[in-house]
């Protein structure tokens, strides 16, 4: 090996050594186009079932689920904000002007700094897609997604999800992306943990709160009429 | 059919009554059963201790005297699986292709007890009787490693008499684990005073397995601790007959 | 027999004892030994509950394992497209030969960016090169910010799990370290209190310090990304409040493509906690202008892994992704807990991975703490055959110590060579079965059984007892039987 090689270089050949693969850097896509996935892509569920598992496990999570069909979403928020006792919230960039009901303080982030985040008793936001399977709210933080600190801070989430949006499995999902996205973040319930005794304690840093409004819009076979919201 | 026993080393020098127990019970199943008797060992306690050379001579020794025999059976779970998962790579690590051919060949002849009777005789009512309350333990390479699955539960079930009580955590280590008992005596005895606990809660007369180190394991804990029950292997079970019951209750 | 055992575990192979001294002192201490097993019956319920509702749980661990040895044989091409891929997204990739190299590398960063405090996400990596004490030496402020390594590093502790750490640390311990280093007087033992004391003690902290320190559990190739997987949001917090994220990963770590995730996402959570999907999954690629850290570093870790890579039984340890579904079936695990593994790395996977770490220099005692059960292999999510890299262990453990002259009256290797000649030959085989019965009928009771025996059957008859040698063998009794029959 070569002395005054640079670190990388040393690695690098130690691993081509090791695995006598003399491949620079080639895209190794045949042999990775032949691996076996027996497993499960597309779930069987018809789609009212779907909806009904995700519903399901939001429950199991203890996130809150509202359901409401599309023409009475702004007025769901407004109900839901008001349930929810607290008055100052922020809200990305991207959500729709007609979202942000008048009558509670809004902070719509254009940069806000991350203490005045925090100041805020929650944050309504939109998601990319919901997976039914594990309960799953996909975030690709696009506009109305907003930033990933938006979604941390404030301990109150109200996330709308559209019944279209909700896929049955983890493939389903990846299925949807052509390209991989920048920044994911993946939610199954509230922040947890079980780190004393195994004891399951909710709400340790993220949001304590998670409250879904699933929108009732047509939905169809199982992907295909899946819009993702607006690209960042 | 005719098969040829391998006893393995330490059913020969310990546990004799077992071989008994399956040459009645091979023999009343119309088995005609030869003996090689310069069988000694499978080579499993030299492989999982580390010591490869010894292993390969012994397993070059079995696959040589067996590579003629029609049918090989093992009442021992552990050895069969020593033959089946270690021997392959042993041969590959020698280099020796003529070995790994025969054994390519030998292997699927290699049978255990349980397997023998349910997969090749196809019988599960072996006519045996044997009023007692017995617990099954399912030794790891059993359950593991040979997939034995519900052959020993349904050789049990046509036993009669048999009242089978379930062992709870039926899929945990005995601690046994060859030289492992020795070479980690407390970790092993703490796995055995585990594994104790819950044969005793069944409250059974005999323990019993399809492989004699663990029950050497068991059955020395409760001796030590007059537990009040015993260990037997299945062959004796099935072998025992109203008219010829099995040594152990001599 | 009586042992020297240290007051504090030692989690340093190269000079922790060895594992059946180590494990004394839990298995002296019959509470540990309960919260050990209850923690365990806990996760292993949870996970045997959604495996059991999966019905592709075979196939995912299939393709899990596929994909992983495809990563493996392909290491080089993948790493050097993940390198190309991050560094355009506005990543930083450093290469660190081993753990001293490492450190540096985080240091350097560290002294670049002036920084006097890091924040830490919970990462084996950082644990397994020791970099917090390394960094604390230099003078830098360490905060982990998961509780279980909150608990341990308040606490003085050494984790005993990869995943919950802290298990063997019970709720009153905990009371008692968040009072006196949170400084609270009032604080009850009730998890629910504490986990509202460790949110509290923290929140500042990830507001105002400016530098983070992670592991990954995936790197994703095609894209340059880095995935982190936790439950608590503490990781959340320190991939978007700082200014610097520093990560370091092993470079085993990558996977070909943003898809393979549908693979790892299934099984990891079910194994590790028990869960059909952990709380919260992170993927950043590079730096996202407006969006978290806008300086960020990787640092990929040989450590001894590419040598590992080069061995044809032993590279599938290198599948690992870390989610310790073998330490929780373990009945080894069970009884001694993780600190007498002497290494970060506890349990199956520790016992293959922590002497191949340390070039089999260190640690030889691992390979030998397992009954080779093989609960271990069945549930690992991506099949590595750990029986099968264990014995592949012993067997060069045992050749490395039997060339030592010291080894050559130790009495396993004596009887062992001795047994390996009796058994080459019938004869020889049957002479020294004449022999046994002759010498053990001096230990044999007069119930015909053994109750005590000298050297190293002692390790047997302390606890068990041994049925004596049966007055005839089965061969001979055969040959009578035969004759008998004619």
């Amino acid at each position: 090996m070569n002395a005054a090689a640079s670190p990388r270089q040393q690695a690098l050949e130690r691993i081509r050594a090791a695995t006598r693969n003399p491949a620079a850097s080639v895209e190794p896509a045949g042999s990775y186009a032949s691996l076996r996935r027996d497993y499960i892509g597309h779930g069987a569920l018809p789609a009212e079932s779907r909806i009904a598992l995700m519903l399901e496990r939001l429950r199991e999570y203890d996130a809150e689920v509202t359901e409401c069909p599309p023409e009475a979403l702004p007025a769901t928020i407004a109900a839901q904000l008001l349930a929810s006792g607290r008055h100052a919230f922020v809200a990305p960039a991207g959500l729709p002007q007609e979202w942000l009901a008048p009558q509670f303080a809004w902070k719509v982030d254009r940069d806000l700094p991350a203490a005045e985040i925090e100041q805020a008793e929650g944050v309504v936001t939109t998601c990319f897609c919901a997976i039914a399977d594990s309960g799953t709210i996909v975030l690709h933080h696009s506009a109305s997604e907003g930033r990933r600190v938006l979604s941390l801070l404030p301990d109150w989430h109200l996330c709308i999800l559209r019944a279209s949006q909700v896929v049955e499995t983890l493939p389903e999902y990846f299925s949807l992306c052509k390209q991989p996205p920048r920044l994911v973040t993946w939610i199954s319930g509230p922040s947890a943990t079980a780190d004393i005794e195994m004891t399951r304690i909710k709400g340790v840093h993220g949001p304590r709160f998670l409250h879904v409004i699933l929108v009732r819009d047509p939905v169809a076979d199982p992907t295909s009429n899946l819009q993702p919201d607006q690209a960042r | 059919m005719r098969a040829s026993l391998f006893i393995t080393c330490y059913n020969d020098t310990l546990f004799p009554e077992t071989g008994r127990a399956v040459v009645t019970l091979l023999e009343r199943l119309g088995v005609g059963l030869e003996f090689r008797p310069q069988q000694t060992c499978c080579g499993q306690m030299h492989a999982n201790t580390g010591f490869r050379t010894e292993a390969f001579s012994q397993a070059r020794r079995f696959v040589r005297m067996y590579q003629d025999a029609e049918t090989v059976v093992i009442p021992s779970s552990s050895c069969v699986a020593m033959i089946r998962d270690q021997y392959p790579g042993l041969f590959e690590e020698l280099g020796d292709e003529t070995l790994r051919r025969q054994l390519a060949a030998l292997v699927l002849r290699v049978h255990e007890l349980s397997e023998f009777l349910i997969d090749v005789l196809g019988v599960e009512d072996v006519g045996a009787y044997f009023p007692h309350r017995v617990t099954y333990h399912a030794s790891c390479h059993g359950l593991r490693s040979l997939h034995l699955a519900d052959r020993p539960a349904r050789l049990l079930a046509k036993v009669r008499g048999i009242d089978l009580v379930p062992l709870p955590n039926l899929d945990r280590c005995c601690g046994f684990g060859g030289t492992f008992s020795v070479k980690n005596g407390e970790v092993s005895s703490a796995m055995l005073a585990v594994k104790l606990q819950d044969v005793a809660s069944t409250c059974a007369e005999f323990c019993t397995a399809l492989d004699n180190s663990c029950l050497m394991h068991l059955g020395g804990a409760m001796h030590r601790q007059y537990a009040g029950m015993r260990t037997i292997h299945m062959a004796e079970i099935l072998a025992s007959t109203e008219s010829a019951p099995a040594e152990a209750l001599k | 027999m009586t042992h020297a055992v240290a007051d504090h575990p030692v989690l340093d192979p190269t000079v922790a004892p060895p594992f059946p001294v180590a494990a004394l002192p839990v298995l002296r201490n019959p509470q540990l030994r309960k919260n050990v097993a209850h923690a365990m019956d806990v996760i292993q319920a949870k996970r045997a509950r959604l495996v059991e509702e999966k019905a592709d749980w075979q196939a995912l661990r299939s393709a899990g394992a596929a994909i992983r040895d495809h990563v493996l044989e392909n290491l080089g091409a993948y790493l050097e497209q993940f390198e190309e891929r991050c560094t355009a997204a506005g990543g930083v990739v450093h290469w660190a030969a081993d753990a001293a190299g490492a450190r540096r590398i985080v240091l350097e960063i560290l002294r670049a960016e002036k920084a006097a405090e890091v924040i830490k996400i919970k990462s084996m990596t950082t644990a397994e090169i020791q970099l917090n004490p390394y960094l604390e030496a230099a003078g830098v402020g360490v905060f982990e910010t998961d509780l279980a390594e909150i608990i341990l590093q308040l606490g003085r502790e050494e984790p005993s799990h990869i995943v919950v750490p802290a298990l063997h640390v019970n709720r009153s311990q905990v009371r008692e370290i968040f009072a006196r280093s949170m400084g609270i007087r009032d604080l009850s033992d009730n998890p629910q209190a504490l986990t509202a004391a460790a949110r509290n003690y923290l929140r500042r902290k990830f507001l105002t310090v400016p530098t983070a320190i992670s592991g990954a559990n995936f790197l994703i190739a095609e894209s340059g990304g880095v995935a982190v997987v936790e439950s608590e949001g503490n990781g959340r917090m320190c991939l978007t409040l700082p200014r610097t994220m520093i990560t370091v990963a092993g470079i085993e770590k990558v996977l070909p493509r943003y898809q393979d995730l549908e693979v790892m996402l299934q099984v990891l959570a079910r194994s590790a906690t028990g869960e059909r999907m952990n709380p919260y999954t992170s993927l950043w690629t590079g730096v996202t202008p407006g969006d978290g850290p806008q300086r960020f570093h990787v640092i990929l870790l040989d450590n001894g892994r590419s040598q590992i890579l080069g061995r044809k039984t032993e590279r599938q340890t290198l599948r690992c992704i870390r989610c310790a579904a073998c330490m929780n079936a373990c009945p080894v695990y069970r009884q001694t807990g993780g600190h007498a593994y002497g290494s970060v790395y506890p349990g199956p996977i520790g016992a293959i991975l922590t002497p191949q770490l340390m070039q089999m220099h260190h640690a030889q005692s691992l390979p030998y703490a397992s009954s080779l059960c093989g609960a271990c292999y069945e549930v690992c999510p991506v099949k590595i055959n750990i029986p099968e890299v264990l014995i592949e262990l012993r067997a060069q453990v045992t050749d490395q110590e039997r060339r030592q002259v010291r080894r050559f009256f130790d009495p396993m290797y004596l009887g062992m060579r001795m047994a390996g000649l009796l058994l080459s030959r019938a004869w020889l085989f049957h002479a020294a079965q004449r022999m046994g019965r002759l010498g053990l009928r001096f230990f044999t009771g007069k119930d015909g059984w053994i109750h005590s025996l000298p050297g190293m059957g002692a390790q047997w008859t302390q606890t068990r007892d041994l049925r004596g040698m049966p007055g005839e063998t089965f061969h001979e009794w055969w040959t009578k039987h035969k004759k008998e029959a004619r």
